[in-house]
């Protein structure tokens, strides 16, 4: 009698599928919601629901925690969108405040920041995803700019943008900032109990342990020597390598005219006296390793001569080393004779 | 004694000299010629035959062999000792004329002159002495400029107020410079110089008021020898005092090079009477140098004693210039006439007498020089060397004088010897041990110097009066006197020589 209820139907039945309904597995009858309400839609399933198929299951249909969900590397792209939001929003609260576009002059006279963002592993482990050097390069882009306006906000003393984009920017700064910047901050060195500076040179592979100490004029009274008083007052440095005179070490005369060229650069030719110990290398390595401790000690004791020497690179530690051979060649550089067969 | 060698013999050694065989082959040669003097046999070019006979003879060691030819032996390097034939000679001489890669001369195109010997022409195998060109030299327009000066330095004289000027050196008749030559670096820098110029030091001063108090001292109270580093200036203050010396009316005897004494330069011969080896001719131009430059001197005194030598006679009495004229009239005598010259001056009292030798380590080193069995010959066996060293020991003494010598350290041939070192109380370049041979005879002849240390540094004021000749003598490229003279004085350490050459003449510094 069931049957011819609704011959309609039954004559939509294709009576020759073994299965009712497709094949479904149970896994995913999990968590399906139920349509509650309506009688004929109770009704319906009534009929529908003649096979034993549990269509059981509480869930909640809820949305993915963020919209980068379905994107592979969810957590990275949360750090973007997140730091190109702040940027949006630091430029617009910024203009409104007139603070951008800043003209040239308070660009310049703004202080120089010094990020120290967190590095590559650290981030990685902060936001557990494996972060490539690309995409870190990313974000640190996007950090140094919005970082750019927090200087600017900084300066401005806008406070709350300046809170805002702060506790941004907090997340991604490494704890290692504290000794990353006195790592940076040079070690101020100074003369010893005697006035004396001490300074290392290198050049190719000799390197020079150089102490200079200043030559104070003798007084009128202690002078035994007779002459014009055009000298009065001339000093002359005396230079000592591995305790032997500058003109039995260095024979030749361009080794000589380089030990002295930072003094001549510098002006103060004959002020300082000069004992080095110089190690390894020949005579030309030796020489420049000389003058390059020589130059470094100047420094030392007239900080003022640093810019003249620098110019005249005699600070600068010659990079130029021997070059390795290579397979193939006889030399360096140097080919093997080419032969047409 | 003459010996003839064979026409074999002679084309045998012209044929060893063409094909370069061994020195030694040729040597053999001549030893064996030399040995047949005395039983003037003809040698034959048979070389074997007289090795053997050679060994024979040395063996039985036979008076009458070698009586004449003693150990030390006669001279391989005499000219002449074997004669050719004449008909040899001329064809030797006429290949000689010309090289043998070129066209041989026409016996018809040779020239003779009066006395029949050939005429060469000139070769020009050098390009000469440079000579610096005068300033008022430069006549030509072009050279007309305001900034051409001559250096104006004033005269030489070691006083107080001297010290640190840059003085000329007087130009007198017997200027010691140009008579008796100087040092070969000296000589190069005073050519590159408008004129020869000094630099009175503290020392120069020293050593001249000690050279006063010798005047009246025999030689054998003052006997120094200058030490000290290379290049500090060691042989100018010996040329000062050479100077200072002659103008003090000394009797000067300068050799300012007696390395040429000892490295086989000059002529030797060997000696019987003395056994010893004698230098003929740079005795002979020694005497022409003394005689030159002391002229005035020595006509004022005449021989004290009669000499007489081989084939004269020189009565007492008689003028000293006459006797070195003797000496020039017959150049063999050189030697003696010069041995009897330095015992008369060493007797005379009216002037006193400065033996003034540069080189003076090179004395006492082992000589160049060989005897015909190839052993080198000390110095104490050469004439000159043995002379200078008795003058320096005080085995030889003037009445009145003083000796002077200055060593040169920058020679790596003649280095100074260990008992010169420990004479002059100088450093050891390794430690001393009792096992370093030392020759007792050389100790001998090193006893009583005394070392005048010459200061290694310039003071600044010496300094800057070279550094303002130079400058004068418009040799520096650099304007910026100031840095470019304390720069230089700094690279060298105050070291004279080197101050002057490797700092102001060999930079690009501008």
């Amino acid at each position: 009698m069931n049957v011819l209820r609704n011959p309609a139907r039954q004559v939509l039945r294709r009576s020759y599928t073994t299965a009712r309904r497709p094949f479904v597995p149970p896994a995913q009858l999990n968590n399906v919601q139920r349509r509650t309400g309506g009688a004929r839609r109770r009704r319906k399933r009534d009929e529908e629901e003649e096979d034993d198929v549990q269509w059981q299951g509480d869930f909640e249909k809820s949305s993915p925690p963020s919209p980068t969900f379905y994107t592979g590397r969810s957590e990275y792209y949360d750090q973007v969108i997140l730091l190109q939001n702040a940027i949006v929003q630091a430029r617009k609260s910024l203009k409104m405040l007139h603070l951008l576009p800043l003209p040239e002059f308070a660009r310049n006279s703004l202080p120089t920041p010094f990020p120290i963002w967190k590095d590559l592993e650290e981030m990685s482990a902060d936001f557990q995803s494996l972060m490539t050097r690309s995409r870190y390069r990313r974000v640190i882009k996007l950090l140094n700019e919005l970082n750019g306006y927090f200087n600017i906000a900084k300066a401005a003393n806008a406070s709350e943008v300046k809170i805002t984009i702060g506790s941004i920017i907090a997340l991604f700064e490494s704890g290692k900032k504290a000794a990353s910047l006195a790592q940076r901050q040079k070690k101020t060195v100074s003369l010893d109990q005697y006035g004396r500076s001490y300074s290392v040179g290198k050049r190719k592979t000799s390197s020079a342990r150089v102490w200079m100490i200043p030559v104070h004029a003798q007084p009128t009274s202690m002078k035994t020597q007779k002459g014009p008083s055009d000298y009065e007052g001339i000093t002359t440095s005396t230079i000592l390598v591995n305790n032997i005179p500058l003109v039995e070490y260095f024979p030749i005369p361009a080794d000589r005219e380089r030990i002295m060229r930072p003094f001549k650069v510098a002006g103060v030719v004959g002020a300082y006296n000069v004992f080095a110990i110089v190690r390894g290398g020949g005579t030309t390595g030796q020489s420049g390793a000389l003058s390059h401790g020589i130059a470094k000690g100047l420094v030392i004791h007239e900080p003022k001569l640093t810019t003249v020497l620098r110019k005249a690179q005699l600070t600068r530690r010659d990079p130029r080393m021997v070059e390795r051979k290579k397979t193939g060649l006889a030399k360096a550089r140097k080919r093997y004779a080419w032969v047409k067969r | 004694m003459k010996m003839l060698l064979c026409d074999k013999c002679d084309s045998f050694r012209k044929l060893v000299s063409r094909r370069r065989f061994s020195t030694r082959a040729l040597q053999q040669l001549n030893r064996l010629s030399i040995l047949s003097l005395t039983s003037s046999r003809i040698v034959c070019h048979n070389i074997l035959f007289q090795n053997r006979l050679l060994s024979f003879y040395r063996e039985k060691e036979s008076p009458s062999m070698l009586a004449g030819v003693a150990r030390a032996g006669p001279s391989l390097l005499r000219q002449n000792v074997t004669e050719a034939s004449p008909a040899i000679r001329q064809q030797r001489h006429v290949s000689r004329l010309t090289p043998f890669w070129k066209k041989k001369l026409d016996p018809k195109d040779i020239k003779r002159d009066a006395q029949g010997n050939i005429i060469l022409k000139k070769k020009e195998t050098s390009l000469g002495a440079f000579r610096p060109l005068n300033v008022a030299q430069l006549t030509h327009a072009l050279f007309q400029s305001e900034e051409r000066k001559a250096l104006n330095l004033p005269t030489f004289a070691p006083t107080q107020q001297m010290i640190g000027k840059a003085t000329e050196f007087p130009v007198i008749n017997n200027d010691p410079s140009r008579i008796f030559g100087l040092p070969k670096k000296m000589l190069l820098e005073f050519r590159i110089l408008s004129k020869p110029c000094s630099v009175v030091r503290t020392v120069t001063v020293s050593a001249a008021q000690m050279l006063d108090k010798a005047r009246s001292k025999p030689s054998l109270d003052t006997r120094v020898v200058l030490t000290g580093r290379s290049g500090c200036g060691k042989s100018f203050l010996l040329l000062q005092l050479v100077q200072n010396c002659i103008l003090n009316g000394w009797i000067v005897v300068y050799i300012p090079r007696a390395k040429k004494l000892v490295d086989s330069s000059t002529p030797y011969e060997y000696d019987l009477r003395t056994q010893t080896y004698l230098q003929p001719a740079f005795s002979l131009q020694t005497l022409q140098r003394l005689l030159a430059a002391n002229q005035a001197k020595l006509t004022m005194l005449a021989t004290q004693k009669k000499h007489s030598f081989e084939k004269r006679e020189v009565p007492f009495g008689t003028n000293l210039v006459d006797l070195i004229g003797i000496a020039v009239k017959e150049p063999p005598l050189a030697p003696v006439i010069l041995e009897t010259l330095m015992t008369e001056l060493s007797t005379q009292t009216k002037h006193p007498v400065l033996f003034a030798v540069d080189d003076f380590q090179a004395l006492y080193c082992r000589t160049a020089y060989r005897d015909p069995h190839f052993v080198p010959i000390r110095p104490f066996h050469l004439s000159l060397p043995r002379m200078i060293m008795e003058y320096a020991s005080g085995k030889k003494s003037f009445a009145k004088g003083a000796f002077v010598g200055a060593i040169t350290t920058s020679d790596t041939q003649y280095k100074l010897p260990s008992e010169l070192k420990d004479a002059l109380d100088l450093p050891h370049e390794h430690f001393k041990t009792p096992y370093d041979k030392r020759s007792r005879t050389l100790m001998g002849y090193t006893t009583g110097l005394k070392a005048l240390h010459v200061p290694e540094q310039l003071s600044l004021v010496e300094a800057a009066s070279l550094y303002e000749v130079w400058k004068d003598d418009k040799a520096l490229i650099s304007s910026l006197h100031d840095e470019a003279f304390l720069s230089k004085y700094t690279e060298s350490s105050g070291n004279a020589r080197d101050f002057v050459w490797k700092g102001l003449l060999a930079t690009f510094d501008s």
